[in-house]
């Protein structure tokens, strides 16, 4: 989790400036399937034959050992401290001297071309990888072109938010080589780092019935994000966090909070992360053997409503109306402690935020409120995201022999946190890049230029694990929360299903203008009356046939996908 | 330019004939000379224009062919060449859409809000930097209004956020002095104002340069001869800079007209959230929403068209008015 940037605020970016479409980050994906434009899923057979055996590694041990929790998710392992005893897992090099395109996301300054990572990294894979990391939040207006062009690099990331950009519904099996002859079943122990991937993260990356994609940044227990608090502030107050439970409990702790004249404001905005409170489910539900949308889940009206008081009472920091969810502007309202509650990602709890928030304010700490439901009474429930939201695809055009090449260097990309190959991919050459500092590698300044952007792990990356070198109070904190809160997660429906929904519905399925009326709803601007109004006109115009299209097609055929 | 901003002083082409309101009039000597001679004579000019229209043809024309898009259900996967054909089907929806008639009414509001708000400030920003004489004042002016101009909208937009916005300066003064606030930043009801002052302040000073040049065209010797019948600093305002610039004020206009559908895309893009899309959302702003952005590619495009349409027969519109007013508009009748 560490390594994970946010993928709800990467969302929220994507759709403000770029004006991403994706309604949900999980399940949408537009166009039609294969050459037509009927659209589909996987079958149960098809899915058990394309999916890979699972041989999980046991090359390291954390100091924080996981925690088993409902619904399958277990909490990730916590690292205090950098392994000493670095274990090599891939013991021949892997490449055979190939040369590959590559095209991969990056948040933050690119490392300059034909550096000594780069060069050393070559070296190491027995391979040449042409790194090429481009802005991350242009990255859903670049992948359109290339693909209409036909013009992908050899080996791609395409993130799952991005899929109906992309359009990876239709780009497998066309643009994108099936990988089920090379990893399905058995085939996949001899990349023993692959195969100790979740097969949940497997599971994203097939499509129609055949393996395509790498899951990359995958997890046991990825969640859309958490509410988190100005932990410093709170204990300063005397105020207790985990007395929160209920949304009037946080209602109130906001008003407590807000002195809008010395200006502080209680809250960030929360609505895009409500799922974590009120019981609304990501797309749908399953009510009587009918799916019932989110849009039309009772709950979904009370939680706008909700967020609309919050707006109301004057409990929201202003500039957040004008904002996009979780930008810069809003990280930074929050260290200046201008703001004291906010809804964010996972990936935001790290040493780089500890980093960020002492630099505004030297006693700066974050935490995290225990999970509890809206009503107070009821259960908490924490709905998973996908196993992986990140996948990689190799290009269609590669021959068999260069996509085995391109498997081993993943093999090595995936290597476990703490072994060898995972050092030389995050931390570079020793000496050069980084020296052994007290709970492990420190960053030389080369190194924060050339090895720290993290590029590889966008191709092949181990499971998530937590670790904050230098700030182990940190993982503590993260994996005792997560812990606790792993006992509450549940798999939403359709989870880690793609669907390839018609093109004539795609629109439908974007709702375009319903997402624009509730994220105003939400913000206080229109009334609640509004979002109703503009969901009748979406159900006449395509929904209501939308919702019919998932339940014959999907659920009828394939069930919920969350046994 | 000095064409435009002095008609019929250019030599060599002046006559009688060439006045405006002449329906017949005789052929002008220059239309008498083959082609080939004017090629000859011309070369250097056209050699000269061929970039600017080369530039024009890879970056405008050709692109433009992709407006065959609006009448397809497009597919950027199968290409312009093999996507479905489906006539008028995305303008019936478009003009079925009450989105889209929001956007346009949206338009056509902040177009109008801004031609009567913002049109004139330039003019008079002109007419007043041309009155100081101190040539450093102007300087200075002229330099610090000139330099918002350059600014992004992120910034403006993040500078009026600081002065306006919830927990921006104005409104922490009132809250320290006890009174009720107004968040200009978020009312939908007078965006159209936040807007134009937006616009007012990033480009007026910008907009001055070209009035500013239209000044120093007319001729100093009907001021002094104005002066010394008697006229008043009013009356030379009146009787000789406001019909000297006359051309140019009726040229800005028109061209102003004709973009009268582009009240700024990526200012309105940057605050759609902050307002909400019923008070921001114009035809620019729609066609990327419901069109690229929900990949309804076909659909933006005849959003695109429809605008594209309407601001063409703006120009014509306006440019056949300026001619009937005896002006030269875009070019001389």
């Amino acid at each position: 989790m560490n390594v994970e940037p946010s993928r709800r605020s990467l969302l929220n970016g994507a759709a403000a400036l770029a004006g991403a479409a994706a309604l949900s980050p999980l399940l949408v994906a537009c166009g039609g399937g294969g050459s037509g434009n009927q659209g589909g899923t996987s079958s149960e057979q098809g899915l058990a034959s394309a999916l890979p055996d699972h041989v999980p590694s046991d090359a390291v041990t954390p100091d924080i050992a996981p925690v088993e929790g409902a619904a399958g998710a277990i909490s990730p392992p916590g690292f205090l401290r950098y392994p000493t005893e670095r274990v090599r897992t891939v013991p021949e090099v892997p490449g055979s001297g190939g040369t590959y395109t590559t095209l991969t996301p990056l948040w933050g300054a690119v490392p300059p071309a034909d550096n000594e990572h780069y060069r050393a990294m070559n070296e190491a894979l027995g391979a040449t990888l042409e790194m090429a990391p481009s802005a991350g939040a242009n990255y859903g207006t670049v992948l359109p072109t290339l693909t209409a062009a036909e013009r992908l690099p050899d080996w791609v990331q395409l993130p799952g938010w991005l899929n109906a950009q992309a359009s990876t519904g239709r780009l497998v099996g066309t643009q994108l080589a099936d990988l089920t002859p090379y990893l399905a079943g058995d085939r996949i122990r001899q990349y023993p780092n692959l195969a100790a991937l979740p097969t949940g993260a497997w599971r994203g990356g097939i499509w129609q019935d055949k393996l395509y994609g790498i899951p990359v940044h995958s997890g046991t227990f990825t969640l859309g994000g958490m509410f988190y608090h100005r932990r410093d502030i709170f204990e300063e107050r005397g105020i207790d966090a985990n007395e929160v439970r209920s949304a009037d409990d946080l209602f109130a702790l906001g008003e407590e909070l807000t002195d809008a004249r010395a200006g502080v404001w209680a809250f960030e905005e929360l609505w895009p992360f409500i799922d974590l409170i009120f019981p609304i489910e990501a797309k749908f539900r399953v009510v009587d053997g009918r799916l019932v949308h989110r849009y039309e889940q009772p709950e979904f009206i009370e939680a706008l409503d909700w967020c609309r008081r919050i707006v109301d009472a004057g409990l929201l920091h202003p500039d957040a109306l004008t904002g996009s969810h979780n930008d810069d502007a809003s990280k930074a309202r929050f260290y200046a402690g201008q703001s004291l509650i906010t809804a964010d990602g996972g990936g935001s709890w790290n040493g780089a935020d500890a980093d960020a928030g002492r630099a505004a304010n030297p006693g700066y700490r974050r935490g995290c409120f225990m999970p509890f439901s809206a009503d107070g009474t009821s259960e908490p429930r924490l709905p998973l995201m996908w196993t992986a939201s990140w996948y990689s695809y190799l290009n269609i055009k590669l021959r068999p022999e260069q996509i085995e090449e391109c498997l081993r260097i993943a093999n090595y990309l995936a290597a476990p946190y703490g072994s060898q190959e995972y050092t030389r991919i995050t931390f570079g050459v020793e000496g050069t890049h980084w020296t052994e500092g007290p709970d492990g590698p420190r960053y030389t300044e080369q190194g924060t230029i050339e090895a720290q952007p993290g590029t590889y792990v966008f191709l092949a990356n181990p499971i998530a694990v937590v670790s904050n070198l230098g700030y182990p109070q940190i993982t503590e904190d993260f994996c005792a929360w997560a812990a606790e809160a792993v006992r509450y997660a549940y798999k939403p429906v359709f989870w880690n299903m793609n669907i390839t929904v018609p093109r004539r519905l795609a629109t439908a399925d974007a709702a375009q203008a319903v997402e624009d009326t509730i994220s105003e709803v939400s913000r206080g601007i229109q009334p609640v009356s509004a979002f109703q109004e503009a969901l009748g006109t979406w159900k006449r115009n395509g929904g209501d046939e939308l919702v019919g299209w998932y339940e014959t097609e999907v659920l009828d055929k394939l069930g919920t996908g969350q046994e | 330019m000095a064409s435009t901003l002095a008609p019929g002083d250019e030599p060599g082409v002046t006559s009688p004939a060439r006045r405006r309101g002449h329906r017949r009039r005789p052929v002008p000597p220059e239309n008498r000379l083959t082609w080939r001679i004017r090629l000859r004579r011309d070369r250097t000019l056209i050699l000269m224009t061929l970039p600017a229209i080369g530039l024009l043809v890879v970056f405008t024309y050709l692109p433009m062919l992709g407006i065959v898009t609006a009448f397809q259900f497009y597919d950027p996967l199968v290409g312009i060449a093999d996507s479905e054909w489906i006539g008028l089907e995305n303008f019936e929806r478009l003009f079925g859409d009450p989105l889209f008639w929001g956007a346009l009414e949206n338009t056509l509001y902040l177009s109008a809000v801004q031609l009567v708000l913002y049109f004139p400030i330039p003019i008079m920003l002109a007419l007043l930097l041309n009155s100081v004489l101190n040539e450093r004042v102007r300087a200075v002016i002229q330099a610090v209004t000139f330099l918002p101009h350059f600014f992004s909208w992120v910034l403006v937009v993040t500078i009026f956020q600081q002065m306006f916005g919830g927990a921006g300066l104005l409104n922490q003064f009132l809250r320290d002095h006890g009174m009720g606030t107004w968040d200009l930043m978020t009312d939908p009801d007078t965006f159209a104002l936040l807007v134009t002052s937006q616009v007012v302040w990033k480009d007026a000073g910008w907009g001055i340069i070209v009035f500013l040049a239209a000044l120093t065209a007319i001729n100093q010797n009907l001021y002094e001869a104005a002066a010394v019948d008697g006229a008043g600093r009013w009356r030379r305002m009146w009787h000789v800079t406001l019909p000297g610039m006359r051309g140019i004020i009726v040229l800005m206009l028109v061209l102003r007209l004709g973009n009268a559908l582009s009240v700024g895309f990526e200012q309105l893009l940057i605050q759609r959230a902050g307002v909400g899309h019923d008070a921001a959302d114009v035809l620019d702003t729609f066609a990327y929403y419901y069109g690229i952005g929900t990949q309804d590619y076909g659909y933006g495009a005849a959003a695109g068209i429809f605008k594209s349409v309407i601001s063409l027969l703006l120009l014509w519109g306006a440019n056949a008015l300026a001619h009937r007013f005896g002006e030269d508009g875009l070019y001389r009748s």
